[in-house]
């Protein structure tokens, strides 16, 4: 059934339909929403499942952590300072094992204190072993939702579902709301393994030695590698189900183009857009949306782009000191590639700025007059 | 370009942000694609508040802001801003504003179609204080010719927490009483 709903409705909705049994949360903005509706859903007896009001963020990711081990379905959502207070549970999360699912709205971190999309706070746990999902749009973060649950209860690795603050978190589009026997079709009954028993309780994460964290270390990495395959399993098995797929990544127009750009989450919609009307110019530009950052898709990303000779990466987000951090990501993975290439990266939307189809045209002009990719990147304005 | 973008001005504690997503369900009902965002920033009864509408037939793929807009809703006169208008404003545009006295001085926005409706009338007279949107959006209705009543009622009904009747009242009421001063 379509609704008229913002993102943040939209991950509540999934969180519903997967019948999450425990979600554990702290509310900070622009995510307060998602945990408002989840709240809602509770007290009209719609989420089957509890809330915990928790009293942190950190507090939230490990009561989400301790009700996983014993097998349960759990969620959280959050967003900028306290992703940050997490982190160490983060780890927590992943080196265990857990299968935790949350949401994660992209907004700036302090200082200065600013509530807009930028994505630097869930990249900023990129090595903490999440899986990480970016969406475009509202339809997107809510079918990203379902699809994490069976994701991360496969691999045994939690998994983070991304949406930006602002221009998914509280736009409000037609979403399609998938019925409840759909979805309990396609998302069965919680069945991970039991590692915790509440009345047998036992202490559930050892202390190891060198060897034993290594080799703990190899079998979360080789789960990262499987996920590269689960999650387009789940994607397609997804799209088979509710007649919509997105991929780990997708190339648009890519084919005949002159220059490609690379995008993320809802800047590739506004690209999307824009590229028709490039065409119209004469000019041949193609488009790749990175949705998976972790796993990070090399391969799935080599076989689009190792041919092609000009690359513009556009993001919202910075590592301070070098660059945007998908251009990063992306270097690396072209590295080995046999064509010599020139990527440039562009800063665009950063602090939540406007990216519009202006903007987007005029890193089309730059990047096809430029002869050599500069190291570092290039700060778009108004 | 089919789209049709709008912004609404007003001040917090009108239903603005409200009002915005109202008419986004009612295009929504009558089966278009809209897209509604407000503008959060230290809102708090009386100080100006924004936010906005993108519809179109076909999905909206655009996620940045409205800089252009065809239509311009403006709930309160003491917010007018000529020069924002003239660059805001497409060619053709429709402005509509809820005003109790006549308005005289709008010079260099006589190009634009101005609609008038006494929004705060109506809310006093059926009780709904200084929430005033059922009542622009009623007449926004009628100004626009873009949405039937049936569909913005059917709105009104869903979305409003109280004196849905009242409200659905107002709407009817802003219908009746639209005034427009053509360009």
């Amino acid at each position: 059934m379509k609704k008229f709903i913002s993102g943040n409705h939209a991950v509540a909705e999934a969180v519903r339909l997967c019948r999450t049994q425990i979600v554990a949360a702290y509310p900070i903005t622009p995510q307060t929403p998602i945990y408002e509706k989840l709240s809602e859903l509770e007290a009209g007896g719609e989420l089957g499942g509890i809330m915990m009001r928790m009293e942190s963020e950190h507090s939230a990711m490990a009561a989400c952590l301790s009700a996983s081990l014993p097998g349960v379905r759990t969620f959280t959502a959050t967003s900028s300072q306290g992703l940050a207070l997490m982190h160490e549970m983060l780890h927590f999360a992943s080196g265990s094992r857990s299968s935790v699912v949350m949401a994660n709205v992209n907004r700036t971190l302090a200082a200065p204190w600013a509530f807009w999309s930028d994505q630097t706070d869930s990249l900023s746990q990129r090595d903490t072993g999440w899986i990480q999902i970016y969406c475009e749009d509202n339809q997107e973060a809510l079918d990203s939702v379902i699809q994490a649950f069976r994701i991360a209860e496969k691999v045994l690795l939690p998994c983070m579902v991304v949406l930006e603050a602002h221009y998914i978190s509280h736009f409000m589009e037609p979403v399609d709301v998938p019925d409840q026997t759909q979805v309990d079709r396609f998302v069965p009954p919680v069945d991970i393994p039991r590692r915790f028993e509440v009345d047998n309780p036992r202490f559930s994460l050892g202390v190891v030695n060198q060897k034993q964290y290594r080799d703990f270390r190899r079998l979360s990495q080789e789960a990262m590698e499987l996920a590269l395959e689960v999650i387009e399993d789940v994607d397609k098995e997804f799209a088979r189900t509710f007649g919509r797929g997105y991929g780990m990544v997708e190339a648009v127009d890519t084919e005949d183009a002159d220059l490609v750009l690379v995008t993320t989450a809802t800047i590739t919609s506004t690209a999307r857009a824009t590229l028709p009307i490039l065409r119209k110019k004469g000019l041949k530009i193609g488009l790749v949306k990175i949705r998976v950052f972790r796993p990070f898709p090399t391969q799935a990303l080599r076989k689009i782009l190792d041919s092609v000779s000009k690359i513009a990466v556009i993001e919202r987000n910075i590592s301070l000191g070098r660059e945007g951090i998908f251009c990063s990501e992306l270097k690396a993975a072209l590295a080995n590639s046999p064509v010599r290439q020139q990527i440039q990266g562009y800063l665009a939307g950063i602090g939540g700025t406007d990216v519009d189809p202006g903007m987007i045209e005029r890193i089309v002009v730059d990047a096809m007059e430029r002869k050599e990719a500069m190291d570092g990147p290039i700060w778009m304005t108004e | 370009m089919a789209i049709n973008e709008i912004k609404f001005c007003g001040r917090g504690g009108q239903g603005v942000v409200m009002a915005s997503q109202m008419l986004g369900l009612a295009f929504f009902k009558a089966g278009m694609y809209p897209q509604c965002y407000p503008v959060f920033g230290g809102e708090r009864r009386g100080a100006p508040v924004v936010s906005f509408l993108r519809v179109d037939k076909e999905k909206i793929l655009l996620k940045c802001d409205i800089k252009q807009a065809d239509e311009l809703l403006y709930f309160d006169t003491t917010l007018i801003n000529v020069e924002e208008i003239r660059g805001l404003m497409r060619p053709g545009g429709r402005i509509l504003l809820s005003t109790s006295e006549p308005v005289s001085d709008l010079e260099g926005i006589s190009e634009h179609t101005l609609g008038l409706v006494d929004a705060p009338a109506i809310a006093r007279k059926l009780g709904l204080g200084h929430v005033i949107n059922t009542a622009i959006l009623g007449a926004y209705c009628r100004f626009s010719n873009l949405l039937s009543m049936d569909h913005l009622i059917s709105a009104i009904e869903e979305i409003v927490p109280a004196k849905r009747e009242e409200n659905m009242e107002a709407a009817r009421q802003g219908y009746g009483e639209l005034i427009i001063t053509s360009a």
